[in-house]
C-alpha cells in the first residue's frame, strides 16, 4: 500500500499543488505570527530589561489612580548615597512639563511629562544627539519629536508648573522604549535642577542605584530598602527588568491574539480547500480504489493509504510553510519595528520550538482531518466499481430533504440566538452570542450549500443564456457539481463574511458617532483644558468664552461646568448658554429633555437607579444630597452622561465651580471656515494649555482610526480569501481534467480557444460571486447584529462602495482562479482528448 | 491496386474535401511513425463515403486532418475551395464551426443540456439563426420529437447518437465526419443511425465521411476507401458487406 501511495503522489503531484499551497499559506501565517510575536517580545523585553538591569537596585513609588504620585524626598537620596553598599545613586524627577507645539498650544490632550535625565538615570538612551547638560537645554522623547516635528537644535517652549513659558534648545532625542505612559504623553527631559524647577516637584519618583564593588544586587537592594520610606518599593534591576518585560509582553499580546485568530481562520479555510481537493481526487480515482479492493486490499488499507497520503502532503507542505513563516515573521518584525516601538534595537530572530511545532501540527493535522471524510468515502467504494463504467460525472444526488431541514433548523436557531443577543444582552456576552449565532448560521449555509448553489445558478442561468452560448455553458457547468461548488464557495464565504461583517460594524460605528456628533452637539470647535495624569483637568478661563461670545463670527458659545471627581456618585454637569433638548441633545429613554428646569434633572440610564421620568432621585451635590424630579432619562454612549442640571441649580449647589470644563463654539452660518478658526485661535492665544479641537478634525481622527483598523483586519483576513481562491482554482482545474473530452468536443464544434477560456472564466466568476455574495449577506446581517449589541442606537450603514469593491475583487479572483485551468483546457489537443476513452 | 484518384468523378461533381500528398508523421520518441503517407483522395459532394482499414492504418488521423482537427506534416487538404493546411487555430475553428459537422463514437453530448439544446449548440456557438423548418424536419427524420427536453442521461445510446446526428446535420455543413458512429450501439440502433446517414446524403444532399471498421456499416456507404499503413490501397463503389469483407480479406493477405 505504501508503494501505491507514494506512486500516486508522484503521478499526481501536479494535482496536489494547490492543496500544498493552501497548507503552506495557512501554516506560514500561523508560524509567522508566532515567530513575529516571540521576536517582538524578546526585542521589547531585551530593551526594557536592558534599561533596568544595569542598576543594582531601583526605588520607585507606585501611583494609584486617584492620588498624585508620592514623592521620594531628597533626604532619601542622600541616605542611599551614604550607604557603604552604594556606589552611586541618581533620582528621577517625573512631573508635568506641557510642551508647546508649533501652533502655539500645548501638545496633546494630556500634558507632556517632564523628566530628569542624566548618565546615571534609567532613561538615558539617546536616539539622536546628547543629554541636556545646561539649564537652557532639554531633550525630547522621540514620540514628542514625531508629534510636534521638533528636532535637535530647535528651540522649544515648555510651561512650568505656574504656567510660565520657558525656552530650551533641544540637544537630543530620548528613546523611552515602550513605557506606555510616556509613549502616550511624550516627555521633555531636563537636567535634574531644571526638572525640579519646571515641574515644581521637589522629590523623586524613582531612584536608580548602582552598587559599590563587592556587593551583590540583593545586598544593595536590602540595604537601600532599610533607608527608604514605607510606601516605596525597592527592586533589583533584574527584578524590575523582568516585570517590565512581562508588561511589555502583555502589550504585544493583543496583536498576537488578533493575528492568531486570523491564522486560525486561514487554517480552517485551508482545511475546507484540502477536503474538497481530496474529495474530487478520490472521486476521480474511484476505479483505481476499486481495483485495489479487487486485488485484495482491505477497507482499512485503503483508508490508511489515503490518510497516509494526506499526512505526507500535509507534513511536507507544513514544513515549507514553517520555513516561509519564519521568513514572514522576521520580515514583519523588521518592517514593523518602528511602529511597534522596538526602535532601532536590533531584533534578533527568535524561533521557539513552539512556533515550529504548532505550525507542523496545525498544518498536518488540518490536512489529515480534512481528508478524513473523503478517505472514509473512498474506503467504502465496492470492488465491483472497478468493473463498471466510470461513474457518471456530476450525478450528485444529495439527500436534499435532510439538508433543507438541517439548514432551516440551524437558520432558525441562529435567528433566535441573534434576536436574543440583540434584545436582551449587552456588551461582551451579546457579542459572543452574536458570533455564536453567526457560526450556527454558517453551519446552516454549509448544510444548504449545494442547494443554494443549485438555486442561485438556476436563477442566473436564464439571463446568462441570453448573453450568449459561452456564458450559458458556463452557467450550466457551474451548477453541475453543486457539492463541489458549494465547498469551494464556502471557503470563500468564510473570509467574505468576516471582512464584510467587520466593514459593516466599522461603517455603522462611524456613521452613528459622526451622526450623533452632528445631531447632539452641533459645534465647530471645542475648547478644553489639558489633562494631567492625575485626573486633574485644567479649566477654561471664563475670559476666553466671554471674548468669543462677543465676536460677531460666533453664533453660540455653550459652556459646560462639571462637579469634580471628588464627589461620590455620578458627576453633575450644567450647560450654560445652550438649551438642553434643542442645542444640546441626546437619545432619550423616557421623558423629554426640554422639561429640564430648576428643580429637575436629566439622568443617564446607568445612573438612574431604575427610575424613569417623573420619579424623584437623590443627587450628591457640594451642599449635600438633594432630591430632584427626573425630567428625562438618557441612553447611549454619547450625548448627556451622568446628571445634567439646570444652570441656576448648578450655581446654587456647586458654588465653588466657577470655571468651565469645556466650551463649544458654533460659528455663524456665513463665516468662512478659516476666519472662524483664526477667531478661535486668537481667543486662546494667551492660554497655551487650552486644547482646541475642531469637529472636522475630531471626525477625521475618528474616521482614520476606524479606517486603519479596518485595513489591518482586512489585510489579516485577506490571506484566507487568497487560500479560498486557490481552492476555486483547484476545483476548476480538476473539473477541467474531468471534462477534457467535453472541451475537445466543443472545440471540434467550433468553440475557439478564447471561448473555452472565457467559459471557464465565467464559471469561476459565478462560483466566486456566489461565495462572496453569500458571505456579504451573512456579513451584513451579523455585522449589524454585533454592532447593535456593542453600541446602543446603532445606525446601520452598509458600506456600499466597499461592498461593490468586494464584488469586483470576487470577479477578479474568479478570473485569476480560471487562468491556469483555462490555459490547460484551451491547449489540450482535441484529437488526443477525443481519442482517450 | 489501382492508382489513387484525387478526383473521384463518376458523375463529374466537384469534391467537398480533397487531399494532395497528405502526409502526417508522428514523433514517437526516438522513432517516427508515418500515420499518413502521401494520401490523395477526394470525397464527392452529396455522397456517403466510408474509410476503412485495420487498427493503426491511419483512418482516424486522416479524418482528423480532413476535419481540421489535426495539422498535416506535408501535402494539402482542401475543404470546398478552401486550402486548410497552414490555417491558424482561429481560422480552423471558424471553418469547423461554419462548414463541418461531427458525429462521434461516444456521442459526446453535453450532459447538462437537453437534447434540443445539444442539437442547437453548434448554431449557437456560430451565432447562426436556426431554420425552424429544417430543425423540425431533422428532428422528425431522426424521430426525437418527444425526447427533445430530456437530458442525455435519460436517453438510450441510439437516441443519444440520433441527437448527435441531428446536431451535425442541422446546419447543413459542407461535410460531416462520423467517427465509428455505431461503435457503441447495438446492431438495431446502429442500423437506424446508418439509415439516417445514408438518407441524409441521398435526400438532403449531405456529404458524409465515415470512419469505421465494421463491414456492415461500410456497406451503407456509396463508396469505401481502404487504408493500410497510412496509404490509400483500394476503393470500392456501391459496396455490400460481402464485397467489403472480401476486399479486407485480400488486404490482410
Amino acid at each position: 500500500m505504501l508503494r501505491v501511495t507514494l506512486a500516486n503522489l508522484r503521478a499526481h503531484s501536479g494535482r496536489m499543488v494547490t492543496t500544498a499551497l493552501a497548507i503552506v499559506l495557512g501554516v506560514m501565517f500561523v508560524t509567522g505570527t508566532l515567530v513575529f510575536s516571540d521576536t517582538l517580545d524578546d526585542a521589547l523585553g531585551a530593551q526594557v530589561k536592558g534599561s533596568a538591569e544595569e542598576y543594582s537596585a531601583i526605588v520607585h513609588t507606585e501611583r494609584t489612580t486617584e492620588e498624585k504620585q508620592p514623592e521620594l524626598p531628597r533626604q532619601t537620596l542622600d541616605d542611599i548615597e551614604s550607604l557603604p553598599e552604594v556606589g552611586s545613586a541618581a533620582g528621577v524627577v517625573h512631573g508635568d512639563a506641557p510642551l508647546i507645539g508649533q501652533e502655539g498650544q500645548a501638545v496633546g490632550s494630556m500634558s507632556t511629562a517632564g523628566l530628569s535625565a542624566s548618565e546615571d538615570t534609567r532613561h538615558s538612551t539617546m536616539a539622536e544627539g546628547e543629554l541636556p547638560t545646561g539649564p537652557d537645554e532639554a531633550a525630547l522623547a522621540t514620540s514628542s519629536a514625531d508629534v510636534t516635528g521638533f528636532g535637535v537644535g530647535d528651540e522649544v517652549t515648555v510651561l512650568d508648573a505656574e504656567g510660565r513659558e520657558h525656552t530650551f534648545t533641544v540637544t537630543g532625542l530620548l528613546d523611552l522604549g515602550v513605557d506606555p505612559e510616556l509613549s502616550y504623553r511624550g516627555a521633555v527631559a531636563f537636567t535634574e535642577d531644571t526638572a525640579h524647577a519646571m515641574t515644581g516637584i521637589d522629590g523623586y519618583s524613582e531612584i536608580d542605584v548602582t552598587g559599590a564593588p563587592g556587593y551583590t544586587d540583593s545586598e544593595v537592594r536590602d540595604a537601600v530598602a532599610e533607608v527608604t520610606p514605607g510606601d516605596a518599593e525597592v527592586l533589583t534591576g533584574a527584578e524590575l527588568g523582568a516585570r517590565l518585560a512581562e508588561s511589555a509582553g502583555a502589550e504585544t499580546e493583543l496583536i498576537t491574539t488578533g493575528l492568531m485568530l486570523a491564522g486560525a481562520v486561514s487554517v480552517i479555510v485551508a482545511g475546507i480547500v484540502i477536503s474538497n481537493t481530496f474529495a474530487i481526487l478520490l472521486a476521480q480515482r474511484q476505479r483505481e480504489m476499486a481495483l485495489l479492493r479487487c486485488v485484495g486490499a482491505g477497507r482499512g488499507q485503503v483508508l490508511r493509504g489515503v490518510l497516509f497520503e494526506a499526512g505526507l502532503v500535509g507534513l511536507v507542505s507544513s514544513a515549507v510553510g514553517v520555513l516561509a513563516g519564519i521568513g514572514v515573521g522576521y520580515t514583519g518584525v523588521v518592517l514593523g519595528a518602528d511602529a511597534l516601538g522596538v526602535g532601532d534595537s536590533a531584533a534578533s530572530l527568535v524561533v521557539g520550538p513552539a512556533a515550529i511545532a504548532v505550525g507542523l501540527v496545525a498544518g498536518t493535522g488540518a490536512t489529515v482531518v480534512a481528508a478524513l471524510v473523503p478517505a472514509v468515502r473512498a474506503a467504502r467504494i465496492p470492488p465491483l466499481a472497478a468493473l463498471r463504467d466510470s461513474a457518471a460525472q456530476g450525478a450528485e444526488r444529495g439527500t436534499s430533504t435532510v439538508r433543507v431541514v438541517l439548514g432551516a433548523v440551524l437558520g432558525l436557531a441562529s435567528a433566535g440566538i441573534a434576536t436574543w443577543a440583540v434584545r436582551s444582552l449587552e456588551d461582551e456576552p451579546a457579542l459572543i452570542a452574536v458570533v455564536a449565532a453567526g457560526v450556527v448560521a454558517f453551519a446552516g449555509v454549509v448544510a444548504l450549500g449545494p442547494l443554494l448553489v443549485r438555486a442561485l445558478v438556476a436563477v442566473a442561468r436564464g439571463p446568462m443564456r441570453e448573453l450568449g452560448v459561452v456564458s450559458g455553458l458556463a452557467a450550466d457547468n457551474s451548477g453541475r457539481s453543486p457539492k463541489r461548488a458549494a465547498t469551494a464557495m464556502i471557503a470563500l464565504t468564510v473570509g467574505a463574511t468576516l471582512i464584510t461583517g467587520y466593514s459593516v460594524i466599522s461603517d455603522s460605528a462611524e456613521e452613528t458617532l459622526t451622526n450623533k456628533l452632528d445631531e447632539q452637539f452641533p459645534v465647530d470647535y471645542e475648547i478644553s483644558g489639558q489633562m494631567s495624569p492625575h485626573g486633574f483637568m485644567a479649566e477654561v478661563d471664563p475670559e476666553v468664552s466671554r471674548e468669543l461670545a462677543e465676536n460677531p463670527d460666533v453664533a453660540r458659545v455653550v459652556r459646560v461646568r462639571s462637579s469634580g471627581a471628588e464627589l461620590e456618585g455620578p458627576s453633575v454637569s450644567a450647560y450654560f448658554g445652550g438649551e438642553v433638548g434643542t442645542e444640546v441633545s441626546a437619545p432619550v429613554a423616557s421623558g423629554d429633555l426640554a422639561d429640564l428646569e430648576p428643580g429637575s434633572v436629566v439622568v443617564h440610564e446607568d445612573d438612574a437607579e431604575g427610575n424613569e421620568a417623573g420619579d424623584e432621585i437623590a443627587v450628591e451635590t457640594a451642599e449635600g444630597e438633594e432630591t430632584f424630579e427626573i425630567a428625562a432619562v438618557t441612553e447611549g454612549n454619547t450625548g448627556l452622561l451622568g446628571v445634567t442640571m439646570d444652570p441656576d441649580d448648578f450655581r446654587e449647589h456647586f458654588p465653588d465651580v466657577t470655571q468651565d470644563q469645556s466650551v463649544s463654539i458654533q460659528g455663524t452660518e456665513d463665516v468662512p471656515a478659516d476666519e472662524l478658526r483664526d477667531t478661535v485661535m486668537a481667543a486662546v492665544a494667551d492660554h497655551p494649555r487650552l486644547q482646541v479641537t475642531s469637529a472636522v478634525q475630531m471626525r477625521q481622527e475618528f474616521t482614520e482610526i476606524l479606517d486603519t483598523l479596518l485595513l489591518v483586519v482586512t489585510a489579516m483576513l485577506a490571506l484566507s480569501v487568497l487560500i479560498a481562491v486557490a481552492g476555486v482554482a483547484n476545483t476548476m482545474a480538476l473539473s477541467v481534467l474531468e471534462r477534457a473530452r467535453e472541451s475537445a468536443m466543443l472545440r471540434a464544434l467550433g468553440l475557439t480557444r478564447g471561448q473555452v477560456r472565457r467559459m471557464l472564466g465565467v464559471e469561476a466568476v459565478v462560483l466566486s460571486l456566489i461565495g462572496t455574495g453569500v458571505g456579504i449577506a451573512l456579513g451584513v446581517v451579523f455585522g449589524w447584529a454585533a454592532g447593535v449589541a456593542l453600541l446602543d442606537g446603532l445606525i446601520l450603514s452598509i458600506p456600499v462602495p466597499r461592498i461593490a469593491g468586494f464584488l469586483t475583487a470576487a470577479v477578479l479572483a474568479g478570473l485569476l482562479a480560471s487562468v491556469l485551468p483555462g490555459r490547460r483546457a484551451a491547449r489540450t489537443s482535441i484529437t488526443r482528448s477525443l481519442a482517450s476513452e | 491496386m489501382s492508382e489513387n484518384s484525387p478526383n473521384d468523378p463518376p458523375d463529374g461533381a466537384s469534391p467537398a474535401v480533397i487531399t494532395r500528398d497528405l502526409t502526417k508523421v508522428f514523433d514517437a520518441g526516438d522513432s517516427e511513425v508515418r500515420a499518413l503517407d502521401s494520401v490523395n483522395v477526394g470525397f464527392t459532394r452529396g455522397r456517403f463515403a466510408a474509410i476503412m482499414g485495420p487498427s493503426g492504418s491511419g483512418k482516424s488521423t486522416l479524418m482528423h486532418c480532413l476535419a481540421g482537427l489535426d495539422s498535416a506534416t506535408s501535402g494539402s487538404v482542401r475543404v470546398g475551395e478552401t486550402e486548410i493546411t497552414g490555417l491558424g487555430d482561429k481560422e480552423l475553428t471558424l471553418l469547423r464551426r461554419q462548414r463541418i459537422g461531427f458525429i462521434f463514437q461516444s456521442f459526446n453530448l453535453l450532459p447538462v443540456l437537453t437534447a434540443r439544446q445539444n442539437i442547437l449548440l453548434p448554431a449557437q456557438i456560430a451565432g447562426r439563426e436556426v431554420d425552424q423548418e429544417r430543425f423540425d424536419h431533422i428532428v422528425d427524420v431522426v424521430g426525437l420529437r418527444d425526447r427533445l427536453d430530456h437530458t442525455p442521461a435519460k436517453l438510450s445510446g441510439g437516441q443519444q447518437q440520433r441527437v448527435a446526428v441531428a446536431r451535425a446535420l442541422l446546419s447543413s455543413p459542407d461535410v460531416t465526419f462520423a467517427d465509428e458512429p455505431t461503435g457503441n450501439l447495438d446492431s438495431r440502433s446502429g442500423a437506424e443511425v446508418l439509415d439516417f446517414l445514408r438518407d441524409s446524403a441521398r435526400e438532403m444532399g449531405q456529404t458524409i465521411v465515415m470512419v469505421t471498421h465494421d463491414p456492415v456499416a461500410a456497406a451503407y456507404a456509396d463508396r469505401v476507401v481502404f487504408l493500410r499503413d497510412g496509404r490509400l490501397v483500394d476503393e470500392l463503389y456501391e459496396p455490400s458487406a460481402e464485397s467489403v469483407l472480401d476486399r479486407i480479406g485480400k488486404l490482410e493477405v
